[in-house]
């Protein structure tokens, strides 16, 4: 059973304008649900499949939504600036979205 | 330790705490070099239900400069994956477990293979059968012919890999040298060992009885070098994806594999790197090093041995020559020499194992050296320093006797090859932590072929 902070969330980020989807906060965290952060404007950073060698990562801003068959972990390193990170798989990609990272924020309470 | 339980983050995570690296030409095999990083350590053999394993979730990397820019030119990966044959017993093994396959065996582990090349990534093998912790003569009876040596794995090009336990070789007093810097041999020097009336005494090996899990990968020379660069850089590093999640039963990893320990010369981030910088210098790569060199010009140890190990007799300094070069504020470029960047061509007659000015900590291998037969005139565990150049610092085998080395290297034995006015203390000749040097216990000592490293110790004949 969520809890109420969950549930607000979820009503929260359900009513994001810029997400093709619903997005839930446990979506967020893991599932393909949260999918709808790819349909946001991203720039790709220095994702390293790899700590070898950096020529093997793969940035995730022109994967569909469909190719994230695992989890997605988010992380608002600065809610004021908007400036969040996408875990995937072994890629990561940073945003800089202000209006998603305060949405997130206020889920969090 | 040579690097056991070396920084305040590593230390609460075994797995993925990088122990030793070794690279040597293989004694048996001289137109290979064999590569071998320990991690998971301080392993007491009877360690069940759970007994020890590698990480699933973690990134272990073997890498190789061959070019001298202390960047990675081949990294082989290394990745993991337990099986569980009957997950609803809690046993490791539910009888006798008499081949890598055997049913009994409840808890298996598997890895993959992979080189990272200037060509792309290359996956050499994969499933590759992890041998069974040593449980004890009735779980695993016969261990090494029926679990260990069949546990060395042929990949191809003349290559073979074994990951798996193994018994620690690395020796070190470790309850004394920690105990205000005491070297028991001579702790009749030590300030606070004859404050409280300590004779000296022979040492005591810590890591006697221990295990450790050992990743060994054979590669001929030929693969590992370019033209004109006989010497290669070797180091280990360890990383977890940025992101975990605790969801009930399933953790969940995500985001990119970020470093969380390194190791190329032993000793290093133990006795070199200060404690606030030890996290960060797990986190950090060789090519970076130069932001650490003050630690290798100005170590603490050269200031804390004059100190700590003051008079061999009334008005009689132990370091009074050591005293004078810490004293005056000089640079060890000995020690940044031998650690940082290799020893250049010119300093000791016939050897280097320089690789550049790019100051990085890696253990550096000259491939074109020989390995030294153990029966030979010049063999010696102490390497080097001792008129043996197959052994540490130019790579280091299994034996060398690293904590003697860097001690008397800290100590300033070879300094005159920067100043040859300079005069080591005559007292350097006894600093070790077990006298006679190689006196050190070492119940299942190495083997003479490739993995190298000894039997694993087992859980029933346990030394306590």
């Amino acid at each position: 059973m969520p809890s109420q902070d969950a549930t607000r969330a979820s009503a929260e980020l359900a009513a994001a304008p810029t997400e093709p989807g619903r997005l839930s906060r446990r979506s967020m965290l893991r599932g393909a649900a949260a999918a709808g952060a790819a349909g946001l404007a991203v720039t790709a950073i220095g994702s390293a499949a790899s700590p070898a060698l950096a020529a093997t990562s793969q940035p995730l801003a022109q994967d569909s939504p469909q190719s994230h068959a695992g989890p997605i972990v988010v992380h608002v390193r600065d809610a004021k600036s908007g400036d969040i990170e996408v875990f995937s798989g072994t890629s990561e990609v940073r945003l800089r979205d202000t209006d998603l990272a305060a949405r997130i924020a206020r889920a969090a309470g | 330790m040579s690097s056991h339980r070396e920084a305040p983050e590593i230390s609460k995570d075994p797995v993925a705490d990088s122990t030793d690296v070794y690279a040597f030409v293989s004694p048996d095999k001289p137109d290979t070099v064999t590569l071998i990083a320990n991690y998971v350590p301080l392993q007491e053999p009877a360690g069940g239900p759970n007994f020890y394993e590698f990480g699933d979730d973690v990134l272990y990397e073997i890498h190789v400069d061959n070019n001298g820019d202390a960047v990675a030119d081949i990294s082989y990966q290394f990745r993991f994956q337990t099986k569980l044959t009957t997950p609803s017993s809690f046993l490791y093994n539910t009888g006798p477990i008499s081949s890598l396959s055997d049913p009994n065996w409840n808890s298996k582990q598997f890895y993959s293979v992979t080189q990272v090349d200037r060509s792309g990534t290359h996956v050499l093998a994969s499933d590759l059968a992890c041998p069974p912790c040593n449980v004890g003569v009735l779980s695993t009876p016969d261990y090494e012919a029926k679990l260990g040596q069949p546990a060395v794995h042929s990949l191809g090009n003349d290559m073979q890999v074994f990951a798996g336990q193994r018994a620690e070789e690395f020796y070190v007093d470790l309850g004394s040298i920690f105990d205000l810097g005491n070297l028991r041999p001579i702790q009749e020097l030590n300030a606070f060992a004859k404050a409280a009336g300590l004779a000296a005494m022979p040492g005591v090996n810590a890591t006697n009885g221990l295990n450790v899990h050992s990743i060994a990968i054979q590669v001929p020379i030929s693969a590992l070098t370019i033209s004109g660069h006989p010497t290669i850089g070797v180091w280990t590093t360890a990383s977890r994806q940025r992101a975990r999640v605790f969801d009930g039963a399933e953790n969940i990893f995500s985001g990119p594999w970020t470093q969380v320990s390194r190791l190329g010369n032993p000793l290093i981030n133990e006795v070199i790197i200060p404690l606030g910088e030890k996290d960060h210098w797990n986190r950090s790569q060789p090519v970076h090093d130069k932001q650490f060199a003050t630690y290798y010009a100005h170590p603490e140890l050269a200031a804390l041995l004059p100190v700590l190990y003051p008079f061999l007799a009334p008005g009689k300094p132990v370091f009074p020559d050591l005293a004078a070069l810490v004293a005056a504020g000089t640079a060890r470029a000995d020690l940044e020499a031998i650690l940082l960047t290799g020893i250049p061509s010119g300093l000791i007659p016939g050897f280097t194992n320089f690789t550049g000015a790019v100051q990085a900590d890696m253990l550096r291998l000259n491939t074109t050296i020989p390995p030294t037969s153990t029966s030979a005139k010049n063999y010696s565990i102490l390497g080097l320093i001792a008129g043996d150049p197959g052994g540490f610092p130019n790579g280091r085998r299994v034996a060398d006797d690293v904590v003697t080395i860097e001690l008397r290297a800290v100590a300033g034995v070879v300094y005159n090859l920067i100043d040859p006015k300079y005069v080591p203390d005559a007292a350097i000749a006894d600093v070790s932590d077990f006298l006679p040097v190689g006196s050190a216990t070492i119940t299942n000592g190495p083997l003479a072929a490739f993995p190298y490293l000894g039997v694993p110790y087992d859980g029933y004949d346990q030394k306590f």
